[in-house]
């Protein structure tokens, strides 16, 4: 008797077990910290929804070009990827990234998406994603060697030139630069493109115009300022850049931010550490801008139930209370994306955000003026994944960095590049 | 069928089996997969005939891949040999310590490459790598130099970080071949006045001439494939200058997200290889008269 009735018990509990649905998480934010707090909102959200599970995998940003197509293609794709914008259309073309605009609508009624950051992931009738968090990049310093110098913060490509050409002596570079071909580089040579005019790479035909002088001129200020970065950063990726400003080895680097590494590894010195947007080309204050990215989730499955799940999980993460935790993963990188999220006690009340309120603060401020290529005035086309997964940005630098070619022979061979890669 | 027959395919089958698995049939799929013009894994494609052999080897990127691989196996093959005879016949000579240094040497093999690439990237750094402060100490560079800044430096280094892996396990290799040799034709050849060049030349070379020959075939099959340091520390930059046929084939598939011509270039590179063993084998494999 008893033996039946712990085949009974089994059989509801494997049941039970079989009605609870399964949803995998994939991201990118590999920090052993960003992991953990991901991982408290996770067990937070699972236990308050017995029904659902989630877990998390952690990717990394190198490898998931390659590994997220091959797992839809294995048919072992998560539910949840997150993303950037140039990675969602190869998704989207595929079909395995879902339409989302319903859903994105109902969030937004409740929270208010920024529309910029809406913009990077509607397209082809639809929003491919739900818009998680931003990223702008700005210029960061130290305020106690510019009053040194004698120099006031640059807002103008004269006065960067000028600003880097000072501070460069004694083993310190002046701004640290990559010339590497990768992501990093990509983004400090467009946030240079977004400044003299040149932040739109197509024409509303979907041909490209990457070649004019607006992006020559943004690669001739780029080299000129390369000579006062690091010998070595034809290699360099965003660990480089931070590591060398935070051992004061650079004066000045481009990057989304610099809050962490400088608050564990350089004294942490709030009030000498300065943000700036990036300069602009000369009479070109209208111009002025950055690079943003607004990272996202993307929902890869199709089946009802396990949609079901995911949104209401991306709707949890969502909530104002939740919302702050989890992007203060990494506090004074990542910045809200709806008007509840900015008001989100969460995310002021942290320590290090409290401490370094007014660096997030320019940092709010310059993301506003975000833009990414590819994703302008809604002149979005699918090949932009081509040209951003093979860095073509930063390749065409190189030619004229590492090649020694005149940036405007660099520019019109960057473009055929770019178009052999688009066809 | 003899039974004799039988009973050997059965025991062969399964290694027959699993050649079959994971040899036979992934480069049917990739040949197969040349013919048409597949973008992304997983998607579909139209039949294109052999026009992706026409592109590619016309193709300057293919080209240049080629010359890179070329340079990468030659240098790899001057640099590991110098450095794995040089440990190797140190080693074989008895001293304090000998123990101590053959277990040392094979730590840079057993590492895992990611390791070996952060360690190196810190000691390579300008703005805080211990070589380029020790080469100004020294007085051999004014100002810190970029160790990947420029295609020959980056080349040269690639080449010399990998040498650096690879060379004590050829090491212990040539010195399991050094122990088989007889010591009494050294001891003979000393009372007949041979110098340590001529004992080299005369005695060690040619009783080594099995273990060469196989280093030299494996060697260069493996300098040839070798993708993780490459990628992980220039990922085939600067400006193309590091990437090899294995890194081509990567970028082509994912990075630029074109399947077929990237199978298309496996399908070519495994050719090359082959003609390389088949010539290998047939002009450089010892004889038995030799």
């Amino acid at each position: 008797m008893n033996k039946i009735l712990l085949f009974i018990i089994s059989i509801l509990f494997s049941f039970n077990a079989l009605a609870v649905t399964n949803v995998t998480f994939w991201h990118m934010e590999g920090v052993p910290h960003r992991v953990d707090r991901i991982q408290t909102l996770i067990d937070e959200f699972n236990s308050a929804n017995p029904d659902i599970n989630v877990t998390q995998e952690v990717q990394n940003w190198g490898e998931i070009y390659a590994k997220a197509p091959a797992s839809v293609a294995a048919g072992t794709a998560p539910e949840i990827l997150v993303g950037i914008p140039d990675f969602t259309p190869i998704l989207a073309e595929m079909g395995a990234a879902q339409p989302v605009e319903d859903f994105v609508a109902e969030l937004d009624s409740k929270y208010g998406f920024y529309q910029k950051a809406l913009d990077q992931y509607t397209y082809n009738g639809h929003t491919w994603a739900v818009p998680l968090w931003n990223m702008a990049l700005s210029v960061w310093y130290r305020k106690s060697d510019f009053e040194k110098a004698g120099i006031s913060p640059p807002k103008t490509w004269s006065d960067l030139k000028k600003a880097a050409k000072t501070l460069t002596k004694d083993g310190v570079y002046g701004i640290g630069l990559p010339g590497n071909k990768q992501l990093y580089t990509d983004q400090t040579i467009y946030s240079f493109m977004v400044n003299s005019g040149a932040e739109e790479i197509y024409n509303s035909d979907g041909t490209l115009r990457f070649d004019n002088p607006e992006t020559v001129a943004a690669y001739d200020v780029y080299k000129e300022l390369y000579q006062y970065s690091a010998p070595d950063a034809a290699n360099w990726t965003w660990g480089e850049a931070e590591a060398c400003f935070a051992s004061k080895g650079c004066a000045m680097i481009l990057q989304f931010t610099v809050i962490s590494t400088y608050d564990s590894q350089a004294g942490g010195d709030a009030d000498d550490l300065g943000v700036i947007q990036i300069p602009y080309a000369n009479g070109k204050a209208h111009r002025a801008g950055t690079v943003s990215y607004v990272n996202s989730a993307m929902i890869m499955t199709e089946d009802p139930a396990k949609m079901e799940a995911s949104k209401k999980f991306l709707s949890y993460l969502m909530e104002p209370g939740n919302y702050g935790r989890f992007i203060n993963m990494e506090p004074g990188l990542f910045l809200p994306i709806t008007e509840a999220g900015s008001k989100d006690s969460t995310y002021w009340d942290d320590p290090v955000v409290v401490k370094y309120k007014s660096q997030v603060e320019t940092m709010l401020d310059n993301s506003t003026r975000g833009s990414l290529f590819g994703f302008t005035n809604g002149n979005t086309f699918t090949s932009i994944s081509s040209i951003s997964a093979q860095n073509l940005l930063a390749q065409t630098l190189q030619l004229t960095l590492i090649d020694g070619k005149s940036p405007s022979d660099a520019v019109t061979e960057g473009m055929e590049i770019m178009s052999e890669a688009i066809e | 069928m003899k039974k004799n027959n039988i009973e050997g395919w059965l025991f062969v089958s399964p290694l027959l089996i699993w050649i079959s698995l994971i040899i036979i049939i992934p480069i049917y799929i990739a040949f197969e997969l040349s013919f048409f013009n597949v973008k992304i894994i997983g998607t579909s494609g139209k039949f294109i005939g052999i026009d992706n052999y026409f592109k590619l080897i016309k193709s300057t990127k293919f080209i240049n891949a080629s010359i890179n691989s070329f340079y990468w196996i030659i240098g790899n093959a001057i640099c590991q040999t110098f450095f794995a005879f040089t440990i190797a016949l140190t080693i074989n000579y008895r001293f304090p310590g000998k123990k101590i240094m053959a277990n040392w040497i094979i730590l840079s093999f057993i590492i895992p490459t990611v390791v070996v690439v952060v360690i190196w990237k810190l000691m390579l750094s300008s703005s805080s790598g211990i070589v380029n402060s020790l080469l100004i100490n020294l007085g051999i560079l004014d100002n810190a130099t970029g160790f990947f800044s420029t295609p020959n430096k980056a080349f040269v280094s690639l080449v010399l970080i990998n040498s650096w892996r690879w060379s004590p396990f050829l090491a212990l290799i040539i010195l399991s071949g050094l122990n088989s040799i007889n010591r009494e034709i050294y001891d003979a050849s000393k009372v007949d006045g041979a110098n340590f060049i001529q004992q080299f030349i005369h005695i060690t070379i040619p009783n080594l001439k099995n273990v060469l020959f196989v280093l030299g075939l494996v060697g260069t099959l493996l300098s040839f494939n070798i993708f993780d340091i490459i990628w992980l520390i220039t990922k085939g930059g600067p400006s193309n200058a590091t990437t090899t046929l294995p890194l081509l084939i990567y970028e082509t598939a994912f990075t630029k997200f074109r399947i077929s011509q990237a199978a298309t270039l496996s399908i070519i590179t495994s050719f090359l290889l082959l003609i390389f063993s088949l010539f290998f084998i047939k002009f450089m494999a010892p004889k038995e008269n030799d």
